[in-house]
């Protein structure tokens, strides 16, 4: 304080308060943005499982009775029991981490997600939250790198007490293999098609979307009944690109069709005229581009200047509006395709979360959805608050029992005794020994500047 | 907050980039080498770690070998591999100076990663190496995550000690010599070109352990992981902890680690809150950045240390 009257252009005044003061100001910034963030924190950690644990142990036995004790109706503010202030979960509350990618390449999907399960996670509150009590979500952005992930989902369990973790993409995914299943938590993805799951899921690591094999075979059936002369093949260098490729080639060689070329490029250049060179000398009827939204871009404006004039099959990367705006729908409209892991429209489970919910179209939006419901559903048929109870009857509520639709119908049936059958949004979802369903795909064509479906593959198509 | 959780997470991490950013550290502010390609060490490490304990390939796997071996003959391998990779490449570079060697060993870093993204018999392309085995289980009541927290920390401390002493002896005084003024320190018979390379492959060595340590943190051994970031994340530890004093590059990465998981642990209930969050976050970094480059409080802690002690 002796600094103060010498106030300016002075040696006197240390300049340790200051930093001090900055770093004071920053901390503050940050317990505000904790407070907004969050608004019982103060548990600490892994609360919410502690505190619900008990009372699901108890209920284990009897959990069908359990899981009728909330008023369906009843808006979920925890209010019953008439406990003391400071204990305010009084039914419990259950946390699930969402880890998407919000940033990044990504991040349009990661949006698309992460909406989806926070529909489903209101539904379900709205319904009267599950046996462990309402569900409360933990939502973060891992920008599409496997560390942060790791770091984020670490931190959801242990600091939050999340028994699942919804929404991580392929590489993601991956990681988090070891970390579930030392932790027993339960890891779903409704993207994550990468093939390394194949061998690595099943237990804890679950996924309600097909492997990108399925997304190949659709692309090469595509490919192949299109009446394609010839194909040139331009694929991305990473796994959830060159998978899928490698099995539409496959489909596309079997059929008789010319391969003009198969191009693996790395993303990340500014121009990708190297690679399109052989490509457009070659003139083939139509250009399958496995690629990201970034490369993708550049890709296919560069190949319509060089006078490509044919037509286009994209993968999933590129099946998002955005993509009129940045490739610019003039060069695209009526000449490109796009192919998509996709509910079955016409299946009643689809339809009625399509009324519920606006944005059911999205890709990915029905997949992401059933994965919170099969979440809550397992939370009720075990009776089991914790990730090991959803890993133990997962698998029976998706298959065998009576057919449901919704929790509020799945816990109803449960509570009478049944085995239930929880038919999804997306389709129905039997987890083979890899913990992965069997998929469903659409086909979409770029028309005035949208995407509308021009055909659809169920998965009864791929079923040898 | 759950302040033991986010210590271990520190502990942990922060001790791997405080490695390598130790390693930077001799080779920067001692050896004075501008070494822009230490995340190629770094992945030459992990691989190596990979490999050696990977089972051999089945199924879809791309892979041409996997060893099988035990995790410690992975973890010692990764060090060795680590020093044949700076033999490599330092034998051609090290004869350049400043920005030269600066964009040389980008470069080099840059080759290695394209390598290890189209030769998929080495470590699997693009798909790289999963499910990488984790050596340490729980330790009778001490769980695995303050395990492999403690190895963490037990390679920095290692790593510090082992530099502090090198740079305490006589080696290290001509070092600085070296540094000062070259000329004047090969008038008085000292080698510079040996001492520089040698200061290279020996720094090296905990680089790559940290690198196989990371592999087994992440379960992977990925190219995306293994990217230029890496370097620049090792380097802004390095700058904000000081580059003079090695307490200063250690500071630096437990400091950078520390704000990134203090910023994680603020938990986002709502999709759109977590999106405003990952948005704010970098503005946030970069102010903090400013700051502390500003006001140098590492700097300045170390010399309050110093002089109190």
């Amino acid at each position: 304080m002796e600094s103060t009257p010498t106030k300016r252009g002075t040696k006197m005044k240390p300049t340790t308060p200051r930093w001090l003061r900055l770093v004071a100001a920053m901390l503050a910034l940050a317990v505000i943005a904790a407070a907004c963030g969050n608004d019982d924190d103060g548990d600490g950690p892994a609360a919410p499982a502690e505190q619900a644990a008990p009372e699901a142990t108890a209920a284990a036995p009897e959990a069908t009775d359990g899981a009728t004790a909330p008023e369906p109706t009843e808006a979920p503010d925890a209010s019953e029991g008439g406990e003391p202030v400071d204990e305010p979960a009084d039914r419990g509350e259950v946390t699930i981490g969402v880890l998407v990618p919000l940033t990044g390449e990504l991040g349009e999907f990661g949006k698309i997600v992460a909406d989806a399960i926070e529909f489903g996670v209101g539904e379900i509150n709205v319904a009267g939250g599950t046996v462990c009590g309402d569900i409360r979500t933990v939502v973060a952005d891992t920008g599409g790198d496997p560390e942060t992930g790791i770091r984020e989902a670490t931190n959801m369990i242990e600091s939050e007490g999340a028994i699942a973790i919804l929404g991580p993409t392929s590489g993601i995914m991956v990681a988090l293999v070891d970390l579930a299943k030392r932790e027993e938590v339960v890891i779903m993805s409704p993207y994550a098609g990468t093939i390394t799951l194949n061998e690595l899921g099943g237990d804890f690591v679950y996924r309600t979307v097909s492997s990108d094999l399925g997304d190949g075979a659709a692309s090469g059936l595509w490919l192949s009944t299109r009446g394609y002369g010839s194909v040139a093949f331009m694929v991305q260098n990473e796994e959830s690109t060159i998978s899928p490729a490698e099995v539409a080639r496959t489909e596309v060689e079997e059929a008789g069709i010319d391969i003009t070329d198969f191009v693996v490029y790395n993303p990340g250049q500014p121009s990708y005229q190297a690679e399109l060179t052989s490509v457009l000398a070659s003139d083939p009827d139509a250009i399958f581009l496995a690629g990201g939204q970034e490369s993708g871009v550049t890709l296919i404006k560069e190949a319509v200047a060089g006078g490509f004039d044919g037509e286009w099959l994209f993968t999933a990367d590129l099946a998002v509006p955005e993509i009129f705006d940045a490739v610019g729908a003039e060069l695209i409209n009526d000449k490109a395709f796009v192919e998509f892991a996709d509910a079955d429209p016409s299946l009643p489970e689809f339809i009625s979360f399509e009324e519920r919910y606006p944005g059911a179209g999205a890709p990915f939006a029905p997949n992401s959805f059933d994965m919170v419901t099969l979440v809550a559903l397992s939370l009720e048929a075990s009776g089991q608050c914790d990730g090991a109870g959803i890993n133990s009857v997962i698998r029976g509520v998706s298959d065998g029992g009576t057919p449901v639709s919704t929790f509020a119908e799945g816990r109803d049936a449960l509570a009478s005794g049944d085995d239930i059958n929880y038919e999804g949004a997306s389709g129905p979802l039997v987890f083979d020994p890899s913990g992965t369903v069997s998929g469903a795909y659409t086909i979409q064509q770029a028309q005035n500047g949208e995407w509308v479906n021009v055909e659809f593959y169920p998965a009864s198509t791929f079923v040898e | 907050m759950n302040w033991p959780q986010l210590l271990i997470t520190v502990a942990t991490i922060g001790s791997i980039f405080g490695v390598v950013t130790l390693a930077l550290n001799l080779q920067y502010a001692r050896g004075g080498m501008i070494n822009f390609g230490i995340v190629a060490y770094f992945a030459v490490g992990a691989y190596t770690y990979a490999i050696i304990t990977q089972p051999p390939p089945k199924g879809l796997d791309q892979y041409a070998f996997g060893l099988d071996w035990p995790w410690w003959a992975g973890f010692l391998l990764a060090g060795i591999a680590a020093l044949g990779f700076a033999a490599l490449t330092g034998w051609p570079t090290l004869r350049l100076r400043g920005e030269y060697l600066a964009l040389t060993t980008f470069a080099f870093a840059e080759v290695f990663h394209s390598f290890l993204l189209n030769e998929r018999r080495i470590g699997n392309g693009t798909v790289g190496l999963s499910n990488v085995h984790r050596p340490f289980g729980d330790w009778g009541p001490i769980e695995e995550k303050y395990v492999f927290a403690g190895a963490a920390a037990l390679l920095l401390i290692v790593t510090l000690a082992a530099f502090r002493q090198l740079l305490a002896s006589p080696y290290g005084r001509a070092l600085d010599a070296i540094r000062d003024d070259e000329v004047a320190a090969q008038s008085s018979g000292k080698p510079s070109a040996d001492m520089r390379r040698q200061v290279f492959l020996i720094s090296a060595v905990p680089v790559g352990l940290a690198g196989a340590v990371y592999a087994m943190f992440t379960t992977l051994a990925q190219p995306s992981l293994f990217t230029a970031e890496v370097t620049f994340v090792v380097w802004i530890a390095l700058v904000l902890g000081g580059e003079r004093s090695v307490y200063g590059a250690m500071l630096g990465a437990f400091g950078l680690v520390f704000f990134e998981e203090v910023v994680r642990a603020l938990p986002f209930e709502t999709v759109r809150s977590a999106q405003i969050a990952a948005s704010v976050e970098h503005i946030i970094t970069g102010v903090l950045f400013i700051a502390v480059l500003r006001y140098q409080p590492f700097d300045r802690i170390q010399r309050k240390v110093r002089a109190s002690t």
